[in-house]
């Protein structure tokens, strides 16, 4: 089984292009539906996010699926082929899996280490799994991807820090407060700026908001628009900012409006409870000298993009930490994935011994008949162990051999050995014979090895090393 | 037989100051487990000292700094185990370090003196050594919380701003643990008067006792303290005085009990020389 990816991302295609490549558009489900339907792929997933569509697949030739993939996005969404094609990208196996570790870690976003991508590669999953396009590679793939992004998330500072404005802002205040619940926030002015800042205090559940405005429409439209705020008149002003915790200003006027002495005077009244102002409006609204109030905390819009871009730039230093826990995750993924081509022929190795067996049992049942029947349940036991057996060390071995190209040479050499390629031709009459009779009952993966009956099973009873 | 819990303890130290560079959970968890195991071993040495004497050993000012030890390890460790932050650790630890040197370096006696009876005499010590170990723990908040005021105030958010909790939980936490120490300090110091005022009835012989005043200094720097104290109290409820003065007056008084606990104790006390 082979991995193969399919994608355009905000690295190779205009926001035009992959807008209309929106996976969400049309619903994920559906698409993964016309994907399989096409037959190319075993398994598949759609990662569909603002910045990436990508469609990851297992499929048994890479060559046909590559080309039916890239046909299957300009269908879907009705692009024009030639469109696409130069936008398109795709990687195959582990590099394939690699760039989803990537991606899944933060690092192939547009701001590197945000952290919502994990969420939406975890949605990509579950939503395959729902409609069961998934099976035992892309599981473990996925998994290993959120295995990497927790990991890249947890060891190192990738995602450590506020990279906007926003965020910076409320990144302070919690280091202020502690928790914003129960704070009331003040927004003085009824630009877009402040709103967008207040939405983001509100996100953290604020108790209250409180607009105030020069024109009092503007003070209630903002208000309606943030949800659940209410609005102030202008001249109330010095009693919301003595009710208040934090205060956004970010008003268009040329001249000052919160002088320090009036800063000053708001304080006293309010004891040590701390004041934190943010300044974002320009020309500035808060008098510079205000922030030497004791417990008044004054940062302008300056101070919080400084403050974006220190972390930015420490972010940019912790890359290489979590491109070297990618590594480590795919390293995992490789192996097991080898360990996995080795599948069939175990099955088949076990089965042929299995067969020898208990053909050996029949053939020899008059021998046994005088036994009494505990005795010939030891029988039964004693040389199945031998099987087990003989099969431990070959089983291990095989799992834990280093690449695809020896795998496929070992599993020639024992199909030739004990002449598994036969027995497997026996066992796919017998089984199209199965199929024949529960007729309607379409089967995709009937013939496949893990799903094999009995006592054969690929690596039972063999203590495993490799990750499964 | 101190030297194993020293010993611990800067073991412990060295891992804090490891993870609170690091920010290594790992490294974090191994700190803990090893203040743990030096409180472990601390209070089997004190359990041993108390088998061998008959008493807790408070008495004298050299057993009285390890039993303080103690307890501030115990109350740091309760901290850090309900607010789930490990940041402070660094700033307790040398501290621990730096007194547990003493009992490890200068053995105690370990006999009581006959004067030293009842149970108000072990519930003056007690009470004041846990006063004494909450405000270590205040001192230490209160530190962390103008390191960290000051990189929030300077616009310079850098090493302790990605370290510590918030500013408010920090005022918080310094306040608990004034109103605790002040609780105990309080008891502790009316215990000390009512004990000295029996112990005049049995013991009037004792050049010990009958220093037992104001006017000796040991006596005189504890109600200091309590003032010191109290006024921080007041301060934050009646005047606003929270946040960083509230900080600079716990560390302050701390340095006042630390003042009072060793040099005092060792080379000026009259009274308190047991």
């Amino acid at each position: 089984m082979r991995l193969l990816l399919v994608g355009i991302s905000h690295r190779t295609a205009p926001v035009e292009l992959r807008e209309r490549l929106d996976f969400q558009a049309r619903g994920v489900e559906v698409a993964l539906q016309a994907l399989t339907a096409r037959g190319s792929a075993r398994e598949a997933a759609v990662l569909s996010t603002c910045n990436r569509a990508e469609v990851y697949v297992a499929c048994d030739e890479l060559g046909p699926a590559r080309n039916d993939l890239v046909s299957f996005v300009s269908d879907f969404h009705g692009v024009d082929h030639a469109t696409v094609a130069p936008h398109i990208y795709d990687l195959t196996d582990l590099e394939a899996a690699r760039h989803l570790f990537r991606v899944a870690a933060g690092l192939d976003s547009l701001v590197v280490g945000e952290p919502q991508i994990l969420g939406q590669v975890k949605d990509a999953h579950s939503l395959a799994s729902d409609v069961q396009t998934v099976g035992p590679v892309l599981n473990r793939l996925f998994h290993s991807s959120f295995a990497a992004g927790k990991r890249v998330r947890n060891e190192t500072g990738l995602g450590s820090g506020a990279v906007s404005v926003g965020y910076a802002a409320v990144a302070l205040a919690r280091k202020i407060f502690g928790d914003l619940k129960g704070r009331n926030v003040l927004v003085v002015g009824a630009g877009e700026m402040g709103k967008l800042t207040a939405l983001h205090m509100k996100s953290q559940g604020v108790h209250r908001v409180t607009i105030v405005s020069r024109t009092m429409a503007h003070a209630a439209r903002t208000a309606e628009a943030i949800g659940g705020a209410t609005a102030a008149p202008w001249d109330e002003m010095d009693a919301a900012l003595g009710a208040s915790d934090v205060v956004i200003t970010a008003t268009g006027g040329a001249a000052p409006i919160l002088s320090k002495a009036r800063i000053e005077a708001v304080m006293r009244p309010r004891r040590n409870r701390p004041l934190f102002i943010i300044d974002i409006a320009m020309p500035r609204d808060v008098e510079a000298a205000a922030g030497e109030i004791e417990q008044v905390f004054l940062y302008n819009i300056d101070d919080l993009q400084t403050t974006v871009r220190e972390n930015l730039a420490r972010r940019s230093t912790e890359v290489a930490r979590a491109e070297a826990i990618v590594g480590e995750e795919v390293d995992k993924f490789g192996a097991w994935l080898r360990a996995r081509g080795a599948i069939p022929t175990v099955v088949a190795l076990r089965q042929r011994f299995e067969t020898i067996r208990r053909s050996e049992l029949e053939r020899l049942d008059f021998k046994l008949a005088a036994l009494p029947p505990e005795a010939r349940t030891r029988v039964d036991e004693i040389t199945h162990l031998i099987v087990e057996k003989l099969l431990l060390m070959p089983t291990e071995q095989l799992k834990s051999l280093g690449d695809a190209d020896t795998v496929g040479a070992y599993a020639e050499a024992l199909t030739r050995l004990f002449g598994l390629a036969q027995q497997q031709a026996d066992k796919e009459m017998e089984e199209a014979a199965e199929t024949a009779r529960r007729s309607g009952r379409a089967s995709a993966g009937s013939g496949r090895p893990e799903l094999v009956e009995g006592r054969v099973e690929p690596f039972s009873r063999s203590k495993s090393r490799g990750p499964r | 037989m101190n030297f194993i819990p020293l010993t611990l303890y800067a073991l412990a130290l060295v891992a804090y100051a490891w993870h609170f560079s690091r920010r290594d959970a790992a490294v974090g968890r191994s700190a803990t487990t090893l203040l743990v195991a030096a409180a472990l071993a601390h209070t089997f040495v004190i359990g041993m000292q108390t088998m061998e004497a008959g008493d807790v050993p408070v008495a004298g000012a050299t057993s009285a700094i390890s039993t303080f030890v103690w307890l501030l390890a115990l109350a740091y460790l309760y901290t850090e185990m309900t607010t789930d932050e490990r940041a402070m650790g660094v700033f307790i630890l040398p501290l621990l370090v730096a007194l547990q040197a003493i009992p490890a370096f200068k053995p105690n006696a370990v006999v009581r003196s006959a004067v030293l009876q009842g149970p108000l005499f072990g519930l003056h010590v007690s009470s004041l050594l846990f006063a004494y170990a909450s405000f270590a723990l205040a001192c230490v908040i209160g530190i962390t919380y103008v390191l960290l005021f000051k990189e929030i105030k300077a616009k310079h958010l850098g090493f302790f701003y990605a370290r510590l909790p918030s500013l408010q939980v920090l005022d918080r936490m310094n306040q608990r643990a004034i109103v605790i120490g002040w609780i105990f300090l309080t008891v502790g110091l009316i215990v000390g008067g009512v004990w000295a005022a029996q112990a005049r009835g049995y013991a009037a012989g004792d050049p010990r006792v009958q220093a037992m005043s104001l006017q000796d200094p040991k006596i005189f720097v504890a109600v200091l303290c309590w003032a010191v104290y109290s006024f921080e109290l007041f301060a934050a409820r009646r005047i606003g005085w929270g946040g960083r003065r509230a900080a600079y007056l716990s560390a302050v008084g701390f340095a006042i009990v630390m003042l009072n606990f060793v040099p005092i104790s060792y080379f000026l006390t009259k009274s308190h020389n047991f």
